[in-house]
């Protein structure tokens, strides 16, 4: 007996010490007023402008630096802000700038035309002094730019070595956000843990692996935002950031995966979506193999059924693509293009024609990456859609670093079909990186597939030198019919972008860009 | 015994010398380069080779070897190009972490484990051991990151006892009793399979030991039972459970890794998942080799700490 009174006596006191802990502290305490917590998707890697190239680390930047120019909001269109205005010269090679006066980074340092000019060197000119405070990986972004001059205090001109018509673009993209060269020169390479910029959020403090915390910049050019502080914490893993969502740990809550929409249904949450300028699709091997015909390529595009992927498979948090650009670029988006309809009797028709019935496929699908919406599930649907038609396709998964060094350098000999997907900031990007006859792998493109037509290829090098808005439309509405009714790639969906906020939160809308933006935004 | 410890820590140079080169190996053969990763939609081949170039990773992979491992050897473990800082930084302050997660699932197991193990030893068959080796059996066959997801949804979500996930509040004090509530949940979700492998061993341990026949003897001369299955049995039995409590230190400290992913926990586990998805080099190798020494470090304390307890052990 004595045994078991020993055991109980344990038990009895190790159940007092676990009561203790649980009575002693207060598990979920409420969330201050008018600080907003943010549940990001990642630790950032650094919060130097210049230096990242992840959409999580963008969601914190826009809001503590600002640009020479940024996007209207709720659009992808150039309006301007650290700059008032802007000419250009006629050959669209000259840009000059007239900057806002009486601006200071948050170190206290003037902002002025000497410190964009210190900005772009830094990451362009290999001889700069702080060029070793990079790498700046995004940096090609600015190399059609040939200088930078300061005029005088408030006037700064860009010299292009070509006309580039999405300069204005890039210039409104992160990469393009101003840093106070006095804090590149006080902290050296460790400035991107010790950002000052210009924008509506100062930076605090970085808690490692915890929390990134900015505080309102009362002297904000526009004014100061209507929160007080924002703690941006790292929540990598998606069931978690849902559970904090629902305990109130955090009020606001990026990239919700698309099973747990429905926990947010409720009152007490609104959920947010906004389609941005993102595209998933499939990339068809136009130089050998089955798809090297034109007919058996649109068959692939009747086949599969992008309603039932988008709406079963993504539970309604992408639409169908209709063709290479997205809708999310209004401007040079072509209304007109509708999505190949889900049709197997055409599809097979077309193969029959083409004498590709039973047509062997190797599909590249991926575990996951940037952009890539849950690329498994996707690619096992599409399969059964295409098996259903008459081809006969093999999935290889395989992890995303390794999928990017399998199909960047072209399926040539190895595949005749790869997922892929874009989000980018342009409607020149893609299709010039992707569909050009140039842009070939070989040449150092990303035309895996190896898509080649002189008429595309000379509309999409048109656009890119004309800098009269409406004229750039024009061509770029052109070359979407073109590539749709070629379809070197299967167009499957536009990604909407989601977030969740709870009802303490007034004021937050998505923007097109996935960029992040706090300044209207309220708590109580 | 001086003698026996230095002999054994002269044996750990090779491990961990063979550690290097294998994580380095793995590091350069698996596809896919930190340029790729950094870049992503944009590494052009032209990219690719700039960026790898300002990282450095451009000389022979021999060259690059030995440079790293010289510098590992004067201390300097590099720079993360991911997190843009010193990788010992990153590597302490997380392993810092992991410790107090790890180290409090390992107190919990062993204690447990070794308790529930002895119990049901000592009642073989009975109410107590058939109890308890349900219990076991099925904290065994729970995957512990279900377990910790089924745990936040009951007892944060729900029942709002305790916080869902982070080592410390966002707001308000950072202090020991804000330590206990956040590390409760995850702490004794890594611990619940290391303790049903603790108590299974250590019962077939305590009944081995049981059988014997100074057992006997002790009880014959009149030892208490209480005396005879925790002075006499356990100590013996010691000799067998502690390499267990060794094994599953590495368990416990593998684990954490799901566990910290699951509960946002700062620590090295959860480091070392980022860093090989980002191909972030210096950090997955600097970490590693610093986790496989610690590892190698520990066992050595529970060889000597056996030997203690058992002299014919040394040798």
């Amino acid at each position: 007996m004595k045994l078991t009174d020993l055991t109980r006596r344990t038990l009895m006191a190790s159940t007092a010490a676990l009561a203790l802990s649980l009575g002693a502290v207060p598990a979920t305490a409420q969330t201050p007023e008018d600080v907003l917590i943010v549940g990001q998707i990642a630790e950032p890697k650094a919060l130097d402008p210049a230096a990242v190239t992840a959409v999580n680390d963008f969601r914190i930047l826009m809001n503590v630096f600002d640009g020479l120019v940024r996007y209207k909001d709720g659009t992808l269109e150039v309006e301007p802000a650290l700059a008032t205005d802007w000419t250009i010269n006629e050959e669209g090679t000259v840009y000059t700038f007239n900057l806002r006066e009486g601006v200071t980074f948050h170190d206290g340092s003037p902002f002025n035309a000497e410190a964009v000019v210190f900005n772009f060197e830094r990451m362009l000119n290999e001889d700069h002094p702080y060029h070793d405070t990079g790498p700046f990986p995004l940096a090609f972004f600015f190399s059609a730019v040939e200088s930078v001059e300061a005029l005088d205090d408030t006037t700064v001109e860009f010299t292009l070595n070509a006309p580039y018509a999405p300069f204005l673009s890039n210039l409104a993209y992160p990469t393009g956000l101003l840093v106070s060269p006095t804090s590149v020169e006080t902290h050296g390479a460790d400035v991107g843990r010790n950002p000052a910029g210009t924008g509506p959020f100062k930076f605090v403090e970085w808690r490692s692996n915890e929390a990134v915390v900015v505080e309102a910049n009362p002297d904000h050019w526009e004014g100061a935002p209507g929160l007080e502080a924002v703690v941006f914490r790292p929540i990598t893993d998606a069931n978690t950031r849902t559970a904090e969502m629902l305990a109130g740990g955090i009020d606001l809550m990026v990239e919700v995966p698309p099973v747990a929409l429905s926990e947010f249904q409720g009152d007490g949450f609104t959920v947010h979506e906004q389609a941005g300028p993102h595209v998933w699709f499939l990339i068809l091997n136009a130089k050998e193999g089955p798809f090297a015909d034109v007919r058996v390529r649109q068959a692939a595009n009747y086949a599969v059924n992008k309603e039932a992927i988008v709406n079963d498979v993504l539970e309604g948090t992408a639409e169908v693509a209709a063709g290479p650009t997205p809708p999310a670029f209004a401007w040079a988006y072509n209304d007109e293009l509708e999505p190949y309809p889900y049709d197997p009797d055409r599809a097979r028709e077309l193969l029959a024609e083409a004498g590709a019935e039973g047509a062997e496929l190797t599909f590249y699908v991926t575990e996951g990456g940037s952009g890539m919406l849950d690329p498994v599930a996707m690619g096992t649907a599409i399969q059964a859609d295409l098996e259903a038609v008459g081809f006969d396709v093999t999935i290889e998964t395989y992890e995303w670093n390794t999928f990017l060094g399998e199909v960047n350098p072209g399926l040539e000999g190895k595949a005749d079909m790869a997922e892929m997907a874009w989000m980018t900031n342009d409607p020149d990007t893609l299709p010039f990186l992707a569909l050009r006859t140039e842009a070939w792998p070989d040449q150092g493109g990303f035309n895996s597939g190896y898509y080649s037509n002189p008429e595309v290829d000379e509309l999409l090098e048109a656009a890119r030198v004309e800098t009269d808005q409406a004229e750039r439309a024009r061509l770029y509405r052109e070359m979407q019919t073109i590539v749709q009714e070629d379809a070197p790639w299967v167009f499957v969906a536009n990604w909407k972008q989601n977030a969740v906020t709870n009802d303490r939160v007034d004021g937050f809308s998505l923007q097109p860009s996935f960029f992040l933006l706090l300044d209207d935004v309220t708590k109580d | 015994m001086a003698g026996y410890i230095l002999k054994r820590l002269v044996s750990a140079i090779p491990v961990l010398l063979g550690i290097s080169i294998i994580v380095f190996l793995i590091m350069a053969m698996i596809p896919g380069d930190p340029a790729t990763a950094i870049l992503g939609s944009y590494a052009t081949p032209e990219n690719v080779e700039k960026l790898n170039r300002d990282l450095g990773l451009d000389k022979p992979l021999v060259q690059r070897y030995f440079i790293w491992l010289g510098n590992m050897l004067q201390g300097d473990f590099g720079r993360s190009f991911s997190l843009n800082r010193p990788v010992i930084d990153e590597v302490l302050e997380r392993f810092n972490g992991t410790l107090i997660l790890a180290g409090t699932s390992f107190v919990i197991c062993s204690l447990l484990g070794v308790a529930a193990g002895v119990v049901s030893a000592a009642r073989q068959y009975g109410l107590a051991d058939k109890l308890i080796t349900f219990v076991v059996l099925l904290g065994i066959s729970i995957p512990s990151f279900f377990l910790g997801m089924m745990m936040i949804l009951i007892f944060a979500v729900n029942l709002k006892w305790f916080p869902v996930s982070g080592m410390w509040p966002i707001y308000g004090a950072r202090d020991f009793a804000a330590l206990v509530s956040h590390l409760t949940l995850p702490a004794l979700a890594l611990a619940t399979v290391a303790t049903g492998v603790i108590a299974r061993l250590s019962r077939s341990a305590m009944l081995e030991v049981l059988r014997q026949d100074f057992i006997r003897t002790a009880r014959a001369k009149g030892v208490r039972e209480r005396g005879v299955i925790w002075r006499h049995a356990l100590r013996a039995a010691m000799v067998s459970i502690i390499p267990v409590l060794g094994i599953q230190a590495g368990f416990v400290l593998s684990g954490a890794v799901y566990i910290e992913i699951v509960f946002q926990w700062p620590g090295v586990g959860r480091m070392l998942v980022d860093a090989i998805l980002t191909r972030d080099i210096l950090l997955v190798q600097g970490g590693v080799v610093f986790v496989a020494a610690c590892y190698v470090m520990f066992n050595i304390a529970v060889d000597v700490a056996q030997s203690l307890l058992d002299p014919r052990i040394k040798t």
